[in-house]
C-alpha cells in the first residue's frame, strides 16, 4: 500500500499540492442503469499501442486503442518514473481493466463495452488537454459511449 | 485526471475517475471518483487478481447510478494485498563487479544476457512483455545505454527519435526487461523489485552513473531528461 506519507516527502508535496484547475461549473450527466451503459476507458497512463507514436513528452493529445487490442501490444510511455509499472507490465488489467470490463458486459452488470479506448499522457497539464478531450468526447458519442472509467496512474 | 472528467462531463458524456491521489482530487472535484489506497501505478489494484479488480471497477461504475451529485469522492476499503513483499522470493543471481564508469558499461553489455532465461521463463508465465518503446532489441538497448555511460554519446539509431529521446526509451526498456526477469518466479512486491534493479544489477548501477554524467553536461535537454525521468525520486542518491 502506498499513501502520499509513503513517498518521499519532496515527491508527496509536489502531488499534493499540484496546481488543479478551478472549475467554475460542476457538471453532472446522469443515465440509464449501468446494465444499459456502454463503457469506455480513458486512460492518462501514456498507453500506445506498440508501434504506435508513443509520448514524449507533456503531449496533449491522445493515443487510441482498439477494442482488439492484445496484451502484448499495449505499452506505457508516460514519462514519469514516479509510479509503479510492474503490475502494469503482469497484467494490464491493473491499469487498462479492459478483460474485466468485459466479463461485466458478459454477465449483463454493464450493457456493452466501446470499440475503442483511449490514452492521454497525465504529466501533461489538464488545461492544454481540453482541447482534445471535448474532442474526444465526440468519438465517444459516435460509439455511442454513454460511461467512461478514468484510470490514473 | 480528474480534469479529464469535467472536460468530458461537459461534453454530456458521465464519467467515474479512479483516484490515487485524494487531495488532487478533493481540489479538482470531479463529477464521480473512487478513492483507492494503491501505490501509484495501480489504479485497479494487484496483478493477476481479477476478483480483486473486478470489486474495484464495479466500486467505481455503481457511483454512476448514484442520484446525488455532484460531486462524490468514495474511499474503497481493501488494500492490495500484493504491495506486501514475498519473503520466498530470490531475484535471478548477478555478477558484482567494479563500480567505474567503464565497469559498470561492461557489466551492462554482459548482465543482459545473462537474464535472457529468465525474462523467458516471465514471457512464459505472463504472455507479455512491456519492452518496445524504442523500436530495438534489447541487447542492442543494452548497448546504446552502455554506450552512453562510456560518454560517448551515440547517435540515434531510429528516423525522428533524437539521441536523448532514444536514451530515455532504451533506458525505460532496459528496466522493464530486468523487472521482468526479476519477477520470474514468486510473486515480489515493487519495492523488493526496486530495491534489487537498483542496488544490485549492472544495469541499476548504469542509469545512476548516466543520471550523474548528464547532470553535468551542457545539454539542456539531456540534463531535463536525465534529472526527471531515469531514477525514481525515491531512488536518486544523494551524491549522485
Amino acid at each position: 500500500m502506498t499513501r502520499l506519507t509513503d513517498l518521499p516527502p519532496a515527491q508527496a508535496q509536489r502531488l499534493a499540492e499540484l496546481e488543479c484547475p478551478d472549475f467554475k461549473t460542476r457538471p453532472w450527466v446522469t443515465g440509464p442503469a449501468l446494465s444499459r451503459r456502454r463503457v469506455a476507458i480513458v486512460s492518462s497512463a501514456g498507453l500506445v499501442v506498440r508501434g504506435d507514436n508513443p509520448f514524449r513528452g507533456r503531449d496533449s493529445d491522445y493515443r487510441v486503442i482498439p477494442g482488439d487490442t492484445k496484451p502484448e501490444d499495449l505499452l506505457i510511455s508516460h514519462i514519469s518514473i514516479n509510479f509503479d509499472r510492474t503490475g502494469f507490465q503482469e497484467d494490464w488489467n491493473v491499469v487498462f481493466p479492459l478483460d474485466r470490463l468485459r466479463e461485466l458486459a458478459a454477465e449483463g452488470v454493464i450493457g456493452s463495452v466501446a470499440a475503442t479506448h483511449y490514452s492521454f499522457m497525465g504529466a501533461t497539464d489538464p488545461v492544454q488537454m481540453e482541447r482534445n478531450a471535448r474532442e474526444l468526447a465526440g468519438r465517444l458519442k459516435r460509439d455511442q459511449v454513454d460511461a467512461v472509467i478514468l484510470s490514473p496512474v | 485526471m480528474s480534469a479529464l472528467g469535467h472536460y468530458l462531463e461537459e461534453e454530456g458524456i458521465a464519467t467515474v475517475a479512479i483516484s490515487l491521489i485524494r487531495p488532487q482530487t478533493e481540489n479538482t472535484r470531479p463529477p464521480r471518483a473512487l478513492w483507492v489506497p494503491f501505490e501509484l501505478g495501480r489504479p485497479f489494484g494487484p496483478p493477476g487478481d481479477p476478483p480483486f479488480q473486478r470489486r474495484v471497477l464495479l466500486a467505481a461504475l455503481r457511483l454512476l447510478e448514484r442520484a446525488s451529485g455532484p460531486v462524490i469522492i468514495e474511499d474503497f476499503p481493501e488494500e492490495d494485498p500484493r504491495a506486501q513483499p514475498d519473503p520466498a522470493w530470490r531475484p535471478p543471481p548477478v555478477p558484482s563487479g567494479g563500480a567505474s564508469v567503464e565497469a559498470v558499461a561492461a557489466r551492462l553489455d554482459t548482465e543482459i544476457p545473462l537474464l535472457r532465461g529468465a525474462h523467458e521463463s516471465w514471457r512464459a508465465r505472463h504472455g507479455r512483455t512491456a519492452i518496445g518503446l524504442s523500436g530495438l532489441s534489447i541487447a542492442d538497448c543494452g548497448h546504446y545505454v552502455a554506450d552512453w555511460v562510456r560518454g560517448k554519446a551515440p547517435p540515434s539509431p531510429r528516423d525522428g527519435f533524437s539521441p536523448p529521446l532514444m536514451l530515455r526509451f532504451a533506458v525505460d526498456d532496459v528496466k522493464a526487461y530486468y523487472l521482468e526477469a526479476g519477477a520470474s518466479a514468486g510473486k515480489p512486491s515493487s519495492r523488493q523489485l526496486g530495491d534489487w534493479f537498483w542496488n544490485e544489477t549492472a544495469a541499476g548501477a548504469a542509469i545512476h552513473a548516466l543520471r550523474a554524467a548528464c547532470l553535468a553536461s551542457d545539454d539542456e535537454r539531456l540534463k531535463l531528461i536525465a534529472g526527471n525521468f531515469m531514477v525514481p525520486a525515491a531512488r536518486v542518491r544523494s551524491a549522485g
